[in-house]
């Protein structure tokens, strides 16, 4: 049943984020939904659940952009790693802190990923950082900290936490 | 939000770091492995992530044709979208046709003139966007299986889009013109100036490595050289709008607009066959597909 659900929110998570999402954008910046799944999922199922859904997500993802495989894989199986860590570790979850931690993984790979581009100049990696890197982190954290307050509201998250 | 501790399974936290460790090893130990792997297994997957994107696109592209039809100016917007696709081509063929008229003009005089083949090439439907903000690309309903191939060159009828740089079985990734990661051999058309254009990080194009003694000006249309890659020659990228000529510099370089709009692009052409591979294969290449009105 498990699988069967990951199964279904891998396959539709590539439409929403490549045919949907770019309608939904702000200033041309979509937030990274495979980002947000990887970190639910570790929050909530573990962190080796976590890791190997995320690392799917990533490699999926990497198929239908010009991205590194390297950085996706990464970015997406380290989230869902680092989220199954502070699921266990932190006594108190919140949507904030979530948010907070999404918001640094995104930076982070997005930094790497600038770091990553041939020919650019400094002038020219800061106005990616400004313009799409940290928009996109504020995306992500809040668009995590959102679903995370969603399923708050819908669900009792210790019982499925401890569940 | 209280959550609470549950036991810890130590097990699985070990199993996890160790897959993450030689996750990382395997990376930067194999890169090129990996990516063959992940491109092998990628195959069958395109297939499979196919279908509900092909269905999510449909149903998008029925909500806007709904949207467009219905709720905006019904009779003006098809004529509109109707007369731009014509000014398009026309811009496509006036383009093609300049470059001809220059390049008779130039081989009538070596006395060695062969007539330009035309390239072979497959037609795609544009299903979605890159996954990702930092990459401009499109993603292509159309791969392997059709004969697409990494880079090969991805135009409409008024001229080049990209670059096609992943493919899985049953879909194809084209990095845009505009993205600053990719770079085209073009020509100034008036002067007969060679640089490369690339895209800029705010979404338009620039052609770098101008000679300092060309005498290129604003309005300057800029097609493809045809030396490198796999865009035939005289196909249209953009029009210059600013030169940039710094006192010191070896080169000059200017900013381009792209002839094409990357952004409401939805039916593209893939080159098969570049232009010399045509003239190699002689008359009998077969063009499966010509562009259209």
């Amino acid at each position: 049943m498990k699988f069967l659900f990951y199964l279904i929110l891998v396959l539709l998570l590539v439409p929403f984020q490549t045919t949907l999402l770019p309608h939904l954008s702000v200033w041309n910046i979509k937030p990274d939904l495979g980002l947000v799944a990887a970190a639910l999922i570790g929050l909530f199922a573990g962190e080796l659940e976590g890791l190997l859904v995320g690392l799917t997500i990533g490699w999926i993802l990497s198929l239908f952009s010009a991205g590194e495989l390297w950085l996706s894989l990464l970015t997406n199986g380290g989230v869902g790693l680092l989220t199954g860590f502070l699921g266990r570790q932190v006594s108190q979850v919140t949507s904030f802190s979530l948010g907070g931690v999404l918001l640094l993984v995104s930076l982070a790979s997005g930094l790497f990923a600038a770091m990553n581009f041939k020919g650019l100049d400094m002038a020219q990696m800061w106005w990616m950082v400004e313009s799409i890197v940290f928009p996109q982190a504020c995306f992500d954290g809040a668009v995590g900290a959102g679903f995370y307050w969603l399923l708050s509201r819908r669900f009792d998250l210790t019982r499925l936490r401890t569940d | 939000m209280w959550m609470a501790h549950s036991s810890s399974p130590y097990g699985a936290r070990r199993i996890a770091l160790a897959c993450f460790a030689l996750l990382l090893v395997t990376l930067f130990l194999f890169p090129a492995q990996i990516q063959g792997l992940s491109q092998y297994l990628g195959g069958p997957v395109g297939y499979v992530v196919r279908v509900p994107l092909e269905a999510i696109a449909s149903i998008d592209a029925g909500i806007a044709d709904r949207w467009e039809q219905y709720v905006a100016l019904q009779g003006v917007r098809e004529e509109n979208q109707r007369l731009r696709k014509e000014m398009e081509w026309l811009r496509g063929q006036q383009s093609q046709l300049r470059e001809s008229a220059a390049a008779t003009e130039r081989l009538t005089t070596l006395l060695r003139f062969k007539e330009q083949a035309l390239p072979t090439m497959v037609a795609a439907q544009v299903i979605g966007r890159d996954a990702t903000n930092r990459y401009r690309a499109l993603i292509l309903n159309k791969g392997e299986s059709d004969g697409i191939r990494p880079d090969m060159g991805v135009v409409t009828p008024a001229g080049v889009v990209g670059r096609v740089v992943k493919t899985t079985e049953a879909s194809s990734v084209v990095l845009l013109v505009t993205d600053s990661n990719n770079a085209i051999a073009g020509l100034i058309q008036r002067t007969r100036d060679e640089g490369i254009v690339e895209g800029t990080q705010q979404g338009l194009a620039q052609l770098k490595y101008i000679p300092l003694l060309s005498t290129l000006r604003d309005g300057d249309r800029v097609v493809t050289s045809g030396l490198v890659g796999d865009f035939p020659r005289g196909l249209m990228i953009g029009t210059i709008t600013h030169i940039d000529k710094q006192e010191g510099a070896l080169f000059q370089s200017a900013e381009l607009m792209p002839e094409v709009d990357v952004g409401r692009v939805e039916e593209v052409l893939v080159i098969q066959t570049s232009y010399g591979q045509s003239l190699k294969a002689g008359s009998g290449a077969d063009p499966r597909e010509k562009p259209s009105p």
